[in-house]
């Protein structure tokens, strides 16, 4: 309604972080194609080559060529934000719903349950969790799942508790609905619209998290190409060959990017103001 | 009509769409003399409030502009002075007030200080000056305790004053013209009928100006002296107010007119009889032999709502219902009515059992919900519907209107599966409605039809008792007039019971037989229509009749003011 917003404006962001987003998936999807390398070839001939014809982004201290490993990593870190996203999403909402239509004690132990973990950092509860479990990626997920929930939920909550009380889902119920039919066929529909939105800054969070988990040694193993444990690996040879942390540094910028310019443009179509 | 105060010329507006060009205003002439209150009337999105926005250059958006016209106040044109200059008229020369009073003030401001800051603004007074110049209005407004009241927050007034607030604010810098759009729309009719003395009041002591935006006829008929008349952005009649009441010459004037539920129509006929009995007048039909069972039994109902006490502080708890019986029998029409807050909603819903009941019983058909909370549920839900009174807000806006009804026959079951594309048909024309509409989500359509969705969602549980909360409320009054036409029409070919919650007495005498008046959670009296409507037996009924505006303009709404202080 409002004009300020113009729709143009909206779309050409929107274009713009699905572009950015279209082409990291199609390079992973397409990784063995195009890749111009084996990115775990080890080529002790050329090690810590700078960018040129034969290697664009330069070689690491392995010798490995920095672009294909760039292009496998897409798939690697894709993987890690979409599942680093879809099952907090899921899981949130399922609980965030439940604690705001039921009320009452389920809501007060869900919400306390919220504040504990919410008091917890953020990155120390992932650590010690991974710590747990062990490192790997399966690990990751788990740890993402188990702390990535709370803001979803809390979002979710939000909505219902307005909702519960517009008159629609009051008919709902004169209608003789069953709860769970209000709840997921009425209330729900209509309040995911913000956490469909947070959830595109969310992956953002994720992939940067994941690439931290990864730098740490915590995430995926190496030899496997992934772009945290690139930057960490390039981080010995900073002064000598920039490259080999440079390029997969902007690679996970441009993908947060991608990321919220979508994000954006969804707020705007959707009119959610975060 | 020499001369006038405001002299409007020509005056046109139009917004720059995607599609091009779209005039809202066109070509609007008007004048308004000193001491004369003007009434503008027509539907929403008629161009009343736009007019007035655009006299003060607050126009609603920057892609409306003004193309063309003048509007002459003073030997100035409104429309061509700069910002710092409209600021000198803003407040100081018209003055404004809103329909909505809470939105209007500051909420973490001081009433007063809201008061003063435009005497400090305007007219330069220091802080005492303008304090004891804020005291002065807000007794002229109707304040009891100004000095008190002055430094209180707008929550901790009702709504009417909260309205004198606002006109308190709107005359702190002595204007020459006050515009009023819609301010008693929102507040109760024995409210709105002391703003509008009020106005009448500040008129004569003032020699003030008044724009008067309204829906209302009946409030122009009290109050105004002429009236203009608006429809799709042009005036399409202005008249000296009896003239036009009584020969309207416009069409849309005459279709205004007529869809007002006027009190009298029937009125004078009743006084010539007045020796029959008042049942004989209503319906026969439909007043006669009534089955011995109620269908809906309310014995000592008491819905009490817990009011936050903190964490360690006592519970206490709000009574909204308290010691109410009723029954309703099968076929009845029924209206509840009272002032906003008097319970009636809550007693629509503790009927339908979507609120708690604190004490007493409520049974559907016989069954208690009680005694037998399940099987009397299960049988409500089967048999009974609600209407609500926002008809954009009562309908799921992310499911078509086909999808809502097609869910409820589902989940309903008295419908086979392969049926109900037809079904859903049949109840869209039953409404008046396109069937072809039935693709169209809520906010595609428009208030009255979504109100006449909301009432097929209602009538496709087949249901035997209908209870419509405020349905008309947020209508307009053409569109009022329909939708009390269609409940009159399914009430007659249908075998339904109508309980109709409104706080327009009007109304509910025009559509029910038998009413009942709430007040603090009580009814205070309760019986046939045109007996309690001719008679009231309680003071508070009629209080609540006499303060209906009339649209006779000769049937005085106002009392001459009691002595007030001024």
């Amino acid at each position: 309604m409002s004009a300020a917003v113009s729709p143009k404006r909206m779309n050409r962001t929107l274009v713009a972080g699905l572009v950015l987003l279209g082409g990291f998936v199609l390079a992973a999807l397409a990784a063995p194609l195009i890749a111009p390398y084996d990115p775990i070839f080890q080529d002790a001939a050329a090690r810590l080559q700078p960018p040129s014809w034969a290697h664009p982004f330069g070689t690491d201290n392995f010798g490995r060529d920095i672009l294909s490993r760039l292009i496998f990593g897409a798939r690697v870190d894709l993987q890690m934000a979409l599942i680093g996203v879809f099952f907090p999403l899921v899981i949130g909402t399922v609980i965030g719903a439940i604690a705001g239509y039921l009320g009452g004690i389920v809501d007060a132990v869900l919400m306390r349950l919220i504040d504990i973990i919410l008091a917890f950092p953020f990155l120390v509860l992932m650590l010690s969790i991974i710590a747990i479990l062990g490192p790997g990626l399966s690990s990751f997920y788990i740890a993402m799942a188990l702390v990535g929930w709370v803001s979803y939920a809390r979002l979710i909550r939000a909505q219902i508790l307005v909702l519960k009380n517009a008159d629609y889902a009051v008919a709902a119920v004169s209608l003789g609905f069953s709860r769970t039919r209000v709840l997921f066929r009425h209330l729900l529909p209509n309040s995911v619209a913000g956490s469909l939105v947070f959830c595109m800054s969310d992956a953002v969070l994720v992939l940067l998290s994941g690439a931290a988990i990864s730098y740490l040694g915590l995430g995926v193993q190496p030899p496997t190409a992934e772009w945290g444990i690139m930057v960490a690996e390039g981080q010995a040879f900073l002064s000598q060959a920039w490259w080999i942390t440079l390029f997969p540094g902007l690679a996970i910028v441009l993908l947060a990017f991608g990321f919220s310019m979508i994000g954006d443009a969804l707020g705007e179509a959707m009119g959610v103001h975060e | 009509m020499s001369a006038a105060l405001l002299s409007v010329r020509d005056l046109s507006v139009a917004v720059n769409g995607a599609e091009g060009p779209r005039t809202l205003l066109d070509h609007v002439s008007l004048d308004l003399s000193p001491g004369e209150i003007l009434g503008l009337v027509g539907e929403s999105g008629s161009g009343k409030s736009l007019l007035c926005r655009t006299l003060l250059q607050l126009l609603p958006s920057r892609a409306l502009s003004v193309t063309g016209g003048t509007a002459m106040m003073g030997g100035r044109d409104l429309l061509a002075l700069d910002e710092a200059q409209m600021q000198q008229v803003r407040g100081a020369e018209i003055g404004m007030i809103f329909q909505n009073p809470s939105s209007h003030l500051d909420p973490v401001m001081r009433v007063g200080e809201q008061i003063a800051e435009g005497l400090r603004f305007h007219r330069r007074l220091d802080r005492a000056a303008a304090k004891a110049e804020a005291i002065a209005l807000m007794g002229q407004v109707g304040f009891t305790d100004p000095p008190r009241q002055f430094g209180a927050y707008p929550h901790e007034f009702s709504g009417g004053m909260r309205q004198r607030a606002m006109i308190a604010v709107a005359l702190a810098c002595d204007p020459k013209i006050l515009i009023a759009d819609e301010p008693t729309t929102a507040l109760d009719v024995t409210i709105q009928a002391q703003i509008l003395r009020l106005l009448m009041e500040l008129r004569e002591s003032r020699g003030l100006s008044i724009i008067l935006i309204t829906h209302d006829l009946g409030v122009v008929a009290q109050t105004c002296d002429r009236v203009a008349v608006m429809r799709q952005g042009q005036v399409v009649e202005v008249g000296e107010k009896r003239a036009l009441l009584a020969h309207p010459r416009h069409s849309y004037t005459r279709a205004l007119i007529a869809s007002h539920p006027s009190m009298p129509v029937d009125d004078e006929a009743d006084e010539v009889d007045d020796v029959t009995d008042p049942a004989d007048a209503a319906d026969p039909a439909r007043v006669v032999v009534l089955p011995s069972r109620p269908l809906v039994e309310i014995d000592d109902l008491d819905v009490r709502f817990p009011v936050a006490g903190g964490l360690f502080g006592r519970r206490r708890s709000f009574s909204a219902v308290a010691g109410v019986s009723l029954q309703i029998r099968p076929g009845e029409t029924v209206g509840i009515v009272g002032e906003s807050g008097s319970g009636k909603s809550t007693l629509a819903r503790a009927m339908l059992g979507l609120t708690p009941v604190s004490d007493g019983h409520v049974a559907f058909d016989g069954l208690s919900l009680r005694g037998q909370p399940g099987a009397a549920l299960a049988r409500i839900r089967q048999q009974a519907a609600m209407v609500f009174q926002d008809p954009f807000n009562s309908l799921n806006p992310r499911l078509t209107i086909g999808q809502t009804l097609a869910e409820v026959l589902r989940v309903q079951g008295k419908v086979a599966p392969a049926a109900i594309p037809a079904r859903v048909e049949e109840l869209l024309r039953l409404v008046e409605l396109d069937p072809a509409l039935a693709g169209r989500r809520p906010r595609q359509l428009s208030g009255g039809q979504c109100q006449r969705a909301g009432i097929a969602r209602a009538l496709a549980v087949d249901p035997r008792l209908i209870v419509a909360d405020e349905c008309v409320a947020a209508l307009d009054v053409t569109i009022q007039a329909q939708i009390v036409a269609l409940f009159q029409r399914l009430v007659a070919t249908m075998d339904l019971t109508l309980v109709f919650i409104a706080h327009d007495l009007a109304i509910v005498r025009h559509l029910c037989t038998r009413v009942v008046v709430m007040h603090h959670g009580r009814i205070v009296e309760e019986g046939l229509c045109a007996e309690v409507f001719e008679r009231p037996r309680e003071a508070y009924t009629a209080a609540l009749i006499a303060a209906i505006p009339d649209i006779d303009p000769d049937r005085r709404l106002i009392a001459p003011p009691p002595a007030l202080a001024v």
